[in-house]
């Protein structure tokens, strides 16, 4: 009976199961190295491209900025959900989060960026403020002035019987200068974010 | 140190009551908040204790980017709470308004403008590790010798 009281209280008292019983820690407090945390720099060089901004759906999260070593995107902590897309945009690598960078060269994946253009024929008035504010058409027409009147059809936005039209959106940068210069709100430009797959090309 | 600020001191490191509070969220974070529950990050072995009473917290949760219908009631809830006590931001929402944060929307971040906030996890929505480390990093700085401090 002693006898087999002491083997009880023998098992159930084990040191190491008691140990655990009391300080048993599950999960440790750590992160996995795969985790797609904050893009952080990898080192190379930024050429101001700015598609990691472009990609950004989150507002304020990213920024490139100069620094006396040259551009460099600054991620605000606070405002980044995390998403990656500007580790993806980047053609440079420059930014890398978690296994984002390995896993796009090894599925030979990319995202490819359009813009589409579209303009409010009732509110447009044919100003041609948009047509003459927008970088691309200066680069083609330097000498376009007010009512954005075309000299030639190879610009990106021209105003054509009283109301602007989006003739090769295919040159649109998506800069939304455009949107900004017009008075009443009627050309509003969309980012169109696609992932290819690109099994040829080398990325 | 007196003795009785010895035991309050080991009894409120090892005893620290957690509310939460959505003020206007995409539900993301309440379920990470949830999952600290869960057995794989179980948060009781660590002694916080979650339950819903703003009298019987140490700390208050804070989620989601501050909707007008909690312009009011935010400040009553932290009042409730009693001393000593400690806000934390949960996600981005309440520290910038997360991808809420554009023209013609309705809600009012930060939520540091309207309460008191120790403490910020950003992310969206931050992993429940990081919840997790916050608590128990806010806890000691908040509690430890709080009468002594508060002299
Ligand atoms: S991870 Fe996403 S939200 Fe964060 S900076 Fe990059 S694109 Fe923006
Ligand atoms: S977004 Fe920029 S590049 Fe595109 S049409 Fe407008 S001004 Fe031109
Ligand atoms: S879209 Fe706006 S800026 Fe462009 S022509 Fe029409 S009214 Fe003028
Ligand atoms: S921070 Fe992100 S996940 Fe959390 S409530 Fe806001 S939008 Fe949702």
């Amino acid at each position: 009976m002693a006898l087999s009281l002491k083997y009880y209280l023998k098992e159930i008292f084990r040191i190491e199961w008691l140990k655990k019983f009391l300080f048993a820690r599950t999960a440790p407090l750590g992160t996995p190295t795969y985790f797609r945390n904050f893009p952080e720099l990898t080192g190379k060089t930024c050429t101001h491209a700015l598609f990691c901004m472009m990609a950004c759906p989150a507002p304020g999260a990213i920024e490139v900025i100069k620094t006396p070593e040259g551009w460099q995107p600054r991620i605000h902590i606070g405002h980044c959900i995390r998403c990656g897309l500007c580790v993806e945009a980047c053609p440079n690598g420059v930014l890398s989060s978690g296994r984002i960078l390995e896993s796009m060269f090894y599925d030979n994946t990319a995202l490819s960026f359009s813009f589409r253009i579209d303009v409010d024929t009732d509110k447009c008035m044919g100003c041609g403020n948009c047509a003459v504010a927008c970088p691309v058409n200066k680069l083609i027409d330097a000498q376009m002035s007010f009512g954005g009147r075309a000299s030639t059809d190879e610009l990106l936005l021209m105003v054509s019987a009283g109301k602007c039209r989006a003739v090769h959106v295919e040159k649109c940068t998506g800069c939304k200068t455009c949107e900004d210069n017009c008075p009443n709100k009627a050309i509003s430009v969309t980012r169109l974010l696609e992932a290819i797959h690109c099994p040829e090309e080398d990325l | 140190m007196s003795l009785l600020q010895r035991v309050k001191n080991f009894v409120r490191s090892r005893s620290i009551h957690v509310a939460y509070v959505d003020v206007g969220s995409c539900n993301g974070c309440d379920i990470e908040v949830l999952a600290c529950l869960s057995p794989r990050y179980d948060i009781e072995q660590y002694g916080i204790y979650v339950h819903n009473n703003p009298r019987e917290a140490d700390i208050l949760l804070v989620i989601g980017a501050f909707t007008p219908g909690w312009e009011d009631k935010l400040r009553s809830v932290w009042d409730k709470i009693p001393e000593p006590k400690a806000a934390i931001a949960i996600g981005n929402c309440p520290i910038s308004g997360c991808l809420y944060n554009r023209p013609h929307t309705l809600i009012d971040p930060p939520v540091a403008k309207h309460i008191p906030i120790a403490a910020q996890v950003p992310g969206c929505p931050p992993r429940p590790t990081e919840i997790l480390s916050a608590v128990l990093a806010v806890a000691p700085v908040v509690f430890k010798d709080f009468e002594v401090k508060k002299r």
